[in-house]
């Protein structure tokens, strides 16, 4: 027999969920896409049909296409950053020793932090008079850094912060991708005189690959969300330097109340999003195929 | 893989290192929340409390912020029951259900958009919604909007964790005549256990740290979560830290006493991570 073969049934157990789902995510999803043409300051009501003209005005506008600059290079630094350091932690407790899994979860332990305690911690230690980063520093006879003042250094410094919090995330992955590779493989390399390096590269970073993919994929996807850190951190300043087109979108929609604007921006941001996430979806299906 | 091969010394001496080096954020955080305002605020790298102080815990209990902290936990425990209460009747039906096998690359691009929409491009509309609904400003309503992150993931999860509980035991309760929410209830929940747990404290963790919709949809200062109240200290005063790092700490000692389960909930092969 089989568990359910009853249409109503199945409509039943699925009602609550897709119910969510549709309110939640489909509902706002068109609504956007919609309004993304029209002139609006909150909704439909009163809207005007513009066409293509608030997307034409959002790829005029300086502050967007800085945000947008701010964006990618924030999440291809925090992202090829945590990826490196996830990488090293990964290599680094791949062998057995005492108090293994007692640093595993210290090195864990950002990861579960609320982003707003990681940026309260940050912005203290980036304090340019006071902050424990600069003390050390001067402590060391080395001169203060002006960590969130300085437009050149300020987003390199909350990647900073997201480096701390993400890395281990990244550690998570790739550790799994260690352990699924065979260990025969290394004994053979061994046999055949193969020295470390020769085995990290011919073995471990192959086999590796598509973790590394995985967890590189999931930072991008979360790195330009960004809006937390930079909100609690900087406030997108000095000037515009750290602004996000989260922090973009939300300017607009709610400083300005140009809701057609904003929407012009929420789908530029979703496209962007969308690429990478069907690049993901290919190399899954690939992986699943072989 | 090299796993249970002994590490070296340079090894272990590195990995400690490196550990301590991760550690040192939460350590000076815990230390500035015992020391004295004039202490931390001041030229000296020392980390360490020259003379340990409550005060700052002090202050928290005289203030309203344990009552922020119970508004954190009402709408951890709502978001993560409603994830769980809607997840899992619907991650029945996907796992028990003959589907062809098209369906399930469909189901994984719908998690993923989900993953990969940002949440401020929903913010806009959803501020609508809730306004509509009258749940602008509520705690109910961030337990509403929750849903969008918390449901799915929940669904992704027990999927697998219902896929694994055999159709077998259900079966021969059905030939004694017990109804599907008799098998559900009876059968699948108490194997689902662990599962259940292991969804259940991922997503509360993440509703417990949520801030952007908390600091769109929450108005009125008495209705804040621990994370909005955070962020709006943040910017009042440069050098509030003693009071900060004593909320930030009472706000991460759940999840961390939780983070040998975290470790285990994530290791399972699982990675689509906390957010």
């Amino acid at each position: 027999m089989r568990a359910l073969n009853r249409p109503w049934l199945l409509l039943v157990l699925l009602a609550p969920a897709a119910a969510l789902f549709l309110l939640l995510t489909v509902y706002p999803l068109a609504r956007v896409f919609l309004l993304s043409f029209a002139a609006s300051d909150h909704g439909f009501e009163g809207a005007r049909f513009v066409g293509l003209e608030n997307y034409a005005e959002l790829l005029q506008g300086r502050s967007f296409r800085r945000a947008a600059w701010n964006t990618a290079f924030f999440a291809l630094v925090a992202t090829v950053a945590e990826v490196l350091v996830g990488l090293g932690l990964a290599l680094l407790l791949d062998r057995a020793f005492a108090f293994r899994r007692a640093l595993t979860l210290v090195v864990l332990a950002p990861y579960v932090l609320s982003t707003i305690v990681v940026a309260a911690i940050w912005r203290a230690w980036f304090h340019y008079d006071v902050g424990f980063l600069n003390n050390t520093l001067r402590a060391l006879g080395l001169d203060g850094v002006p960590w969130l003042f300085d437009p050149n250094i300020a987003l390199l410094s909350i990647a900073l912060a997201d480096v701390w919090q993400n890395a281990p995330f990244c550690f998570l992955i790739l550790y799994a991708g260690l352990r699924s590779v065979p260990p025969e493989l290394y004994e053979a390399a061994r046999i055949d005189g193969a020295g470390a390096w020769l085995r990290f590269r011919d073995i471990t970073l192959p086999l590796l690959l598509p973790y590394l993919f995985v967890a590189a994929l999931m930072r991008t996807l979360d790195a330009f969300k960004l809006f937390d850190k930079v909100y609690a951190m900087t406030g997108g300043g000095p000037g515009n330097a750290t602004e996000t087109l989260s922090m973009h979108v939300h300017r607009l929609a709610f400083r300005f109340f140009d809701i057609g604007l904003a929407s012009a921006a929420a789908v530029a941001m979703i496209l962007v999003a969308g690429t990478l996430g069907a690049a993901y979806a290919v190399q899954l299906l690939r992986s699943e195929a072989r | 893989m090299d796993n249970d091969r002994p590490a070296g010394l340079v090894r272990v001496v590195s990995a400690f290192a490196v550990a301590a080096l991760f550690a040192l954020p939460l350590v000076w955080a815990l230390a500035t929340s015992l020391k004295p305002s004039g202490e931390y605020v001041s030229a000296s790298a020392a980390l360490l409390p020259r003379e340990f102080t409550l005060m700052h815990y002090e202050a928290l209990a005289d203030s309203r912020v344990w009552r922020l902290a119970l508004n954190s936990l009402a709408v951890t425990l709502g978001t993560t029951a409603l994830a769980l209460a809607a997840a899992l009747p619907a991650a029945y039906a996907l796992a028990r259900f003959d589907f062809p096998h098209r369906l399930d690359a469909l189901f994984l691009a719908f998690v993923l958009l989900v993953k990969l929409t940002p949440p401020i491009v929903l913010a806009v509309p959803l501020y609508q919604v809730l306004r509509t609904l009258g749940l602008l400003d509520t705690l109910a309503g961030l337990v509403l909007v929750n849903q969008i992150y918390a449901m799915p993931f929940a669904l992704w999860m027990l999927l697998g964790f219902v896929r694994d509980v055999p159709f077998v035991y259900e079966e021969a309760a059905a030939i004694d005549g017990a109804g599907l929410a008799r098998r559900i209830v009876q059968i699948v929940i108490p194997i689902l256990g662990p599962g259940l747990a292991a969804t259940g404290v991922l997503v509360a963790i993440a509703a417990w740290n949520e801030f952007l919709f908390a600091f769109l949809f929450l108005q009125s200062p008495a209705n804040f979560t621990l994370p909005t109240y955070v962020a709006t200290r943040i910017n009042e005063d440069e050098t509030l830290w003693g009071q900060l790092s004593a909320i930030g700490v009472l706000a991460s000692l759940p999840i961390l006493a939780l983070i040998g389960f975290v470790h285990r909930a994530l290791s399972r092969g699982f990675a689509g991570g906390l957010n």
